[in-house]
């Protein structure tokens, strides 16, 4: 029997009738995806694209996007990337920190950590 | 019942608002892990999920500092070297072949409630769930010194893994006291009976039964037993506990810190209703560990005045977590806090108020819960 339920939902999913428009599927029917393969974003605005291209290279915007730091924590983090080999160029420094303070300073509540299936086998 | 008790418990105990939220209210089925970081991968077990005494592989937590070199199990080798008589190299058939031992311990990364200090602390912003107990299977290091013929000269064992770290960021090169490597420690490839997973540190990890993750190194490729101990980043100036916690917020230099070794006692709550009613007993749940290395008891209260006893379950190991549950009475309509304490078999009290430092390592204040009472 659940080999048959497994068999008519791929078949929907192939023909693209579930989840239908007009039925958005509840939440608790579809399956998180997997570790590791949601990668969020980071919010616009001035500055947005030098951290694209300063932090995103090593890793998520995910550890931006969690932190709650005062700009001399920031400064500090900058500091230390740059002194790890982030490629920030001293003119854009302060407009990079401008734009993780205002978006991941200490009042910044919008981090949801993503619900994710666990790896398979790896 | 129970999935809408702990959904409602998980937002209840939490004080910042991302945990309230319907996506990680959602964690509460459980296979699922809560991912902190895409890339490298960083993801905690959801808390409710830490319900045996033996945490699945696959909800362990994960914790990366970088995208990892992971070695080919058929082309690895260990090489222990350093002041020996005879530098060993060792594949993992060659590994498999000595004496082995298993343990069960908890494996809990250093930083795990980094989220809950205050003032807040840059890094992974790690809740609850960055840590669990399994049971690994390995060699204990002092076989494999023993047979390298380890020289008096050494005091220090040096780690190395195979991982490199991207630009000019350091290397994540770390060491240990021979004392305590030679005393308990093993070099793991299996984790509850299974190959090492990959992102666990396939096909061997150093298991440092008592002490925090940053001592666990993963993909394991080198040890080396020296007089001094290692140099660089992650020893000099990060996982470091100051000699003395100042204030809140004051940043020490690294100087006045010296390196985290052993876990603070720590229970947490895994399982409660959110809804009571007076006279009818209720069931609170949790965990508790210590590095001491034994939980001597868990304590409950109502309030935070006084305590109760929590039944231990007997199942334990040294160094391992100890479940542990408490049957609650409800005497009056309202909002109770519950709290819930452990004291180690070193007679360490879990304190109210963890010992703030500018890493956020080791946070282990009570746990509470609230559950609305009706009569």
């Amino acid at each position: 029997m659940r080999r048959l339920l497994l068999a008519v939902s791929a078949a929907l999913l192939f023909l693209g009738a579930w989840p239908a428009a007009d039925k958005p599927a509840k939440p608790a029917d579809m399956a998180p995806p997997e570790l590791g393969t949601v990668l969020a974003p980071l919010p616009p605005g001035p500055g947005k694209a030098l951290a694209q291209k300063d932090c995103l290279r090593c890793h998520s915007s995910d550890i931006l996007r969690q932190q709650r730091l005062t700009e001399k924590q920031w400064t500090a983090v900058i500091d230390k990337m740059v002194r790890w080999g982030a490629e920030v160029p001293e003119a854009q420094k302060a407009a990079l920190i401008a734009y993780l303070v205002r978006h991941f300073g200490p009042e910044n509540d919008r981090f949801v950590p993503v619900v994710t299936r666990p790896a398979s086998r790896r | 019942m129970a999935v809408v008790d702990r959904r409602a418990f998980i937002s209840s105990v939490t004080a910042i608002p991302w945990a309230a939220s319907a996506a990680f209210a959602a964690a509460s089925s459980p296979r699922r892990l809560l991912q902190l970081n895409g890339y490298p991968i960083n993801a905690e077990t959801p808390l409710d999920a830490l319900t045996s005494y033996l945490t699945p592989n696959e909800l362990f937590f994960i914790r990366h500092h970088w995208n990892p070199t992971i070695p080919d199990p058929a082309r690895w080798s260990l090489t222990v070297d350093g002041d020996v008589a005879k530098p060993l190299q060792l594949t993992l058939a060659d590994l498999k072949r000595l004496p082995r031992t298993t343990v069960t311990c908890v494996l809990q990364c250093a930083g795990n409630g980094r989220a809950l200090h205050r003032p807040r602390v840059p890094g992974l912003q790690w809740r609850h769930g960055a840590v669990g107990n399994a049971r690994w299977t390995g060699v204990p290091v002092k076989a494999l010194l023993d047979q390298a013929g380890l020289k008096a000269s050494a005091s220090h064992l040096h780690t190395f893994g195979s991982d490199q770290p991207p630009g000019k960021v350091p290397p994540f090169h770390r060491s240990l006291e021979l004392d305590k490597a030679l005393q308990d420690a093993i070099v793991a490839f299996e984790m509850n009976d299974e190959p090492l997973p990959a992102l666990h540190g396939v096909p061997a990890r150093l298991v440092v039964p008592g002490w925090a993750g940053d001592h666990w190194m993963k993909w394991l490729v080198r040890l080396s037993a020296r007089p001094q101990p290692q140099k660089g980043f992650y020893m000099d100036v990060a996982y470091r506990w100051p000699d003395s916690p100042g204030e809140p917020g004051v940043v020490l230099p690294p100087e006045q810190m010296h390196p985290l070794t052993a876990l603070s006692v720590k229970s947490n709550i895994t399982e409660a209703p959110s809804r009571a009613r007076v006279g009818v007993p209720v069931t609170i749940r949790g965990f508790a560990f210590s590095g001491a290395p034994d939980v001597a008891k868990v304590e409950v209260s109502d309030g935070g005045g006084t305590w109760a006893e929590a039944r231990l379950e007997p199942e334990h190991d040294p160094y391992a977590w100890r479940l542990w549950s408490y049957g609650w009475k409800p005497r009056a309509a309202g909002r109770a806090t519950l709290h819930a304490r452990a004291t180690d078999s070193g007679g360490s009290v879990q304190p109210k108020e963890a010992v703030w430092n500018q890493s956020g390592y080791l946070y282990n204040a009570w746990p509470s819960v609230e559950i609305e009472v009706t009569a």
